[in-house]
């Protein structure tokens, strides 16, 4: 079982590493990360100082504590499970490099994890939380589909604006339905995906992209890596971000290259550029973790069909589909869209998604970039 | 909440920590009932008054506010909850003891008369009782749900200072026994909490103390608003997880701390009561949002995992926590033990399947039982834990935009609180 996806850090299959998993099966999903600090680089060049979380799941667990330092990723690494996977994430914490004054614990919050129990859900304040040094493992049963999103709840508002955050999504157990299948009237056929369990095909599509809206105050960043008071009502982020790039980075395929700050890591692998062939269906997985405001995101020339919203199909008990063809979606913090771009009948070429918050528009102090990114339509 | 001390940000302090357990070692916790109603004045008859009074924040810094009270009782922030019911004529009489005009506004009330003589004067969208005066209103409710009340002169300085409260309207059939938010079987509920979000911005007090509100003309604060508090019926954190009616917070007689069983529907009344749009996140389960603006929308319900807030607007959702499907028991129970009301039974007896981390590595939060399993208390290393009197699991539900979980600038606080999802058994009142 592959569970490799090109635009992401992939979380790997590591069936020989379950040291501190006990009745694990084969196919159980092993997820091995660090939490620490490290260095982004913004789209005007500017060096930024982060949390966050990095992937070690090929890594036997003994070597994450020096691999992990100043590794830090931004967005953290993308957490992908299917439907009826059971995860088991190990959390180590390796310390703030820069930061030598820091003992801050972390933890991982699935957030939108349905029926939670507080021991797996991260919250510092009604569980436990991992000190430098040491290790904690969540287990997740994970039977709902959908478009959840992670980050550290440890000092919530100081490690989110920090940059502790990560796309997570599950896909349904529907994509794994016999070649044949009928959904309704819809013909199933093997390696088609969905992103419910949608019974008639309506979440049907061919290419997927996890977009995690997000912005960061600089100021508060180097106040942190200077050991300065944190401007916790000052805080006004000026970089606004779309899977932790300002555009036109958002757009460059693949990862930035690897910076020098932080022992020539690469730290910024997810990419934002959303590419199909006329006639594909894409799947946009929008999350927002950033703490300060809400996005509204906008598609220019290709129209949004929003499938599903905080990780549930959009659908009334009832039956009633509540999916809605839109231009925009508006998301605060910690919610979640679906939303499907039919790009049948859309003449090839490049388009966007950007935010209509306009002076997002920007980084930092350039006037031109921020919240948006490309949309690139292939000819046939 | 997080003892550790990195030297730059305060933290939560040990005084806090000691008041809530002082308090349940009290048992003001315990209940004598099963279910929780939502704190309030009941009837079709209110008789207010609004005047001025001094809030303390935790930062230690005090707030001047302008809240409605009960005529023979404290201004408070928010104003009373208003219950009443639906086809009921209800009348509100508000004797006005601040140095201002003010007036009541009822969004989504139609046909409001306003009554008042000597003492009143016509404002933009009310009849105002000038200072000392009195002006009455009254209306039918049409609708049950839930609605926002507030002051209709000069909205944009008053709201602010505080005049503001939840409405809620019963349905024309409520039955106390069987409670519904509305004539419909899928608004039943078993616990009621009201979750009223708003801010303030602590310049705009400070000039109105001092000053009145022609003292704002001239500056940007109101157009420049930045609020430095955010509440949840009145409260921020910590002191939202306060029981209510504590007498140190005299002003603010609302908790915020929701308590359910396993199984059990809670309705969650989440009003925007400030000017900013607030996510509010509840961990533990996701909810199913059956009403927006004290109208049912149970047929084209939809669940989530964040309640979007915004000014003005009122949501109604049904939240259920059951812990199925965990692949572990979350009771701790061992294969051939009983099973608990409601228990999902395919996981009965299923152990946690990882080995927990050894203590030394843990941090350890307030409100954790020393045990992962639902109902069970373990001893934690001295001055851990302590704030969890039933083994209940503790869920955070708070704003999603984190900026706003401080305290004028000191961290954790603001918008939160938590929902404990207690043993069964265990009293909820
Ligand atoms: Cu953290
Ligand atoms: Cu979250």
């Amino acid at each position: 079982m592959s569970r490799t996806n090109k635009s992401v850090l992939s979380v790997a299959l590591v069936a020989c590493f379950l040291g501190l998993a006990i009745g694990s099966r084969a196919d159980d999903v092993v997820v091995r990360l660090s939490g620490g600090d490290g260095y982004m680089k913004l789209a005007d060049g500017r060096i930024l100082y982060i949390f966050s979380f990095a992937d070690f799941s090929n890594l036997p667990p003994e070597e994450v504590m020096s691999a992990g330092l100043l590794a830090a990723s931004a967005p953290a690494p993308t957490i992908i499970a299917d439907e009826g996977d059971r995860v088991f994430l190990h959390l180590t914490n390796v310390g703030m490099v820069m930061r030598p004054d820091l003992f801050d614990p972390h933890s991982v919050h699935w957030h939108g994890f349905p029926n939670a129990a507080p021991i797996f859900d991260g919250l510092p304040d009604t569980s436990i939380s991992i000190n430098m040094g040491g290790t904690l493992s969540y287990f997740y049963n994970v039977v709902e589909p959908g478009t959840y999103m992670y980050h550290c709840h440890v000092e919530a508002t100081e490690h989110m604006q920090m940059g502790m955050l990560g796309n997570l999504y599950v896909r349904p157990a529907q994509n794994k339905s016999p070649d044949g299948t009928l959904l309704g009237g819809f013909v199933h056929h093997t390696g088609f995906k969905y992103a419910y369990n949608d019974g008639d095909g309506s979440t049907f599509y061919d290419v997927e992209f996890p977009i995690q809206i997000g912005s960061f105050d600089a100021a508060f960043h180097d106040a942190s890596e200077s050991t300065q008071p944190l401007p916790f009502a000052l805080m006004r982020d000026d970089y606004p971000l779309l899977n932790g790039r300002g555009y036109p980075d958002t757009a460059v395929p693949g990862a930035l290259p690897a910076l020098a700050e932080n022992g020539g890591k690469v730290s910024q692998g997810v990419s934002s550029l959303i590419e199909a062939t006329q006639g594909e269906k894409i799947l946009l997985r929008i999350s927002n973790l950033n703490v300060t405001r809400f996005y509204t995101l906008a598609s220019l020339g290709i129209p949004m069909k929003v499938v599903g919203q905080d990780a549930r199909l959009l659908r009334a008990p009832s039956g009633l589909n509540l999916y809605r063809t839109t231009n925009s979606v508006t998301l605060g913090g910690g919610e979640s869209k679906d939303a499907i771009l039919d790009t049948s009948g859309v003449q090839p070429g490049r388009y966007f998604l950007y935010t209509t918050n306009l002076n997002y528009l920007s980084n930092g102090t350039e006037d031109f970039g921020g919240m948006m990114t490309e949309i690139i339509i292939h000819a046939q | 909440m997080n003892f550790e001390t990195d030297g730059k940000i305060m933290k939560h302090s040990a005084r806090f920590v000691f008041r809530i357990a002082a308090l349940l070692a009290t048992g003001l916790y315990a209940g004598r009932a099963t279910r929780a109603d939502i704190n309030g004045l009941e009837g079709s008859d209110f008789r207010l008054t609004a005047s001025a009074g001094t809030i303390v924040m935790p930062d230690g810094l005090s707030v001047h506010v302008w809240g409605f009270g009960p005529t023979d009782g404290n201004m408070q922030y928010p104003g009373p909850t208003l219950i009443t019911t639906q086809g009921q004529l209800t009348q509100i009489t508000l004797l006005n003891e601040l140095p201002e005009p003010t007036s009541m506004v009822f969004p989504g009330m139609v046909n409001v008369v306003a009554d008042g003589g000597v003492g009143t004067q016509q404002g933009l969208l009310a009849l105002e009782a000038l200072p000392g005066g009195t002006v009455s209103y009254s209306f039918t409710p049409r609708q049950p749900g839930t609605y926002l009340y507030y002051s209709g002169t000069r909205p944009d300085v008053q709201v602010e200072m505080g005049l503001l409260g939840a409405l809620i309207v019963r349905p024309m059939d409520f039955d106390p026994l069987a409670p519904r938010a509305y004539q419909d079987n899928e608004t039943a509920y078993d616990q009621e909490y009201l979750f009223l979000l708003s801010e303030m911005d602590p310049r705009i007090h400070e000039v109105v103390l001092r000053l009145g509100s022609a003292g704002l003309d001239g500056l940007d604060y109101l157009t420049d608003h930045q609020p430095q508090y955010w509440f949840i019926n009145g409260r921020v954190g910590p002191d939202t997880f306060l029981p209510n009616n504590v007498p140190w917070l005299k002003h603010q007689p609302y908790g915020a701390m929701a308590r359910t069983h396993p199984g059990e529907r809670m309705l969650m009344r989440v009003v925007g009561g400030g000017r900013d749009v607030h996510p509010f996140h509840h961990h533990g389960n996701h909810a199913r949002v059956i009403a927006k603006n004290g109208r049912l929308g149970t047929s084209a319900s939809y669940e989530v995992f964040t309640i979007q807030t915004a000014p003005g607007e009122t949501i109604d959702a049904i939240w259920t926590w059951t812990g199925q499907r965990l692949g572990w028991d979350a009771y701790g129970h061992a294969p051939g033990d009983p099973l608990e009301p409601g228990e999902y039974a395919p996981d009965h007896g299923k152990p946690i399947p990882v080995n927990l981390t050894e203590l030394q590595d843990l941090a350890f939060g307030g409100f954790y039982s020393g045990d992962p399993f639902l109902g069970s208390l373990k001893s934690l290393p001295p001055g851990e834990g302590g704030l969890n009197q039933n083994g209940g699991f503790h869920f955070m539900w708070h704003s999603h935009t984190e900026k706003e979980l401080v305290n004028n600038d000191i961290a954790p606080g603001g918008m939160m609180t938590m929902c404990i999802v207690e043993p069964h058994g265990v009293p909820i009142d």
